[in-house]
């Protein structure tokens, strides 16, 4: 009797304190690509511009109508016509700045995904 | 001779009772000793997965430098691309405004001369728009290093060899 009770004693008090096992869950879901095309470049006309003067109006009109053009033009002033210089050259700016900044996350986060 | 056998059933029990409690030690130091064996394997494996965790942190430390790296040398080339476009800018207001130039009159003693200019840089600007929106660099543009060849309007993007002087 008292051998029993020895051994479920022991047996009890060994099993009390263990080590437990570690267990390390690792699980990687390669979030999906967005793969949008770049947009096709710009391919843009070439504009011409006319300068009329008070001197040289009735001539470029002239000269217009002899070219079969209606002779009708929109004009700026050359204060405007430096706005609009400036104007577009901040759009440029702004388009290279965005389309570089594309590149470079597709770059970063494309050549991620090849490594892995 | 009763007493004397009952002395001796006594004796018996008590020597089975300490027989009965080696017994019992020798098994239990059996079972603690297996038990310890096998906390060993367990401790062991853990060793084996903390060491395997550990490579891993370094593994991603090193690839978080590497990361850091490539950010800040994205964000320096960016810095310099604004840097680059914001003189591109200057150097225009500077063609309309250079030494108290006035375009307009300039363009009234001088028409058709301007008139050509004006043709010409607004070629040159529209090139410009097309290549900021990705169109790659023709040859002449990628060769050019001289003042003559180079594309005025926006040097920075149109000719990557040109250093200006």
């Amino acid at each position: 009797m008292s051998v029993l009770l020895s051994l479920i004693l022991i047996t009890s008090l060994t099993s009390c304190s263990g080590v437990k096992q570690l267990e390390i869950f690792k699980k990687e879901v390669p979030r999906e690509k967005l793969n949008l095309n770049k947009p096709t470049p710009l391919e843009l006309e070439n504009l011409r511009w006319i300068i009329i003067t008070s001197e040289n109006a009735e001539e470029v009109f002239k000269k217009l109508e002899e070219q079969g053009i209606d002779p009708v033009l929109w004009g700026l002033t050359d204060k405007d016509f430096e706005l609009l210089a400036k104007n577009f050259a901040q759009i440029r700016n702004q388009l290279k700045i965005t389309n570089d900044l594309l590149d470079k996350y597709k770059e970063y986060y494309e050549k991620e995904d090849e490594q892995k | 001779m009763v007493y004397l056998a009952q002395r001796q059933l006594i004796m018996l029990g008590i020597r089975l009772f300490f027989i009965g409690i080696l017994a019992s030690a020798v098994i239990g130091a059996g079972i603690y000793v297996m038990k310890l064996r096998s906390d060993n394997a367990i401790l062991k494996a853990n060793q084996i997965k903390l060491e395997s965790a550990v490579a891993d942190q370094q593994e991603l430390i090193t690839s978080q430098k590497k990361d850091f790296e490539e950010i800040l040398g994205a964000n320096k080339k960016m810095n310099e691309l604004v840097g680059l476009l914001k003189k591109d800018l200057e150097d225009l207001d500077k063609r309309f405004n250079k030494k108290n130039r006035d375009v307009g009159k300039l363009a009234i003693a001088k028409t058709e001369s301007i008139e050509r200019i004006t043709n010409g840089a607004s070629a040159l600007a529209t090139r410009c728009i097309e290549i900021a929106s990705g169109s790659p660099l023709t040859e002449k543009e990628k060769n050019a290093t001289k003042k003559s060849e180079i594309n005025s309007e926006c040097p920075s993007i149109a000719n990557p060899n040109y250093i200006p002087y």
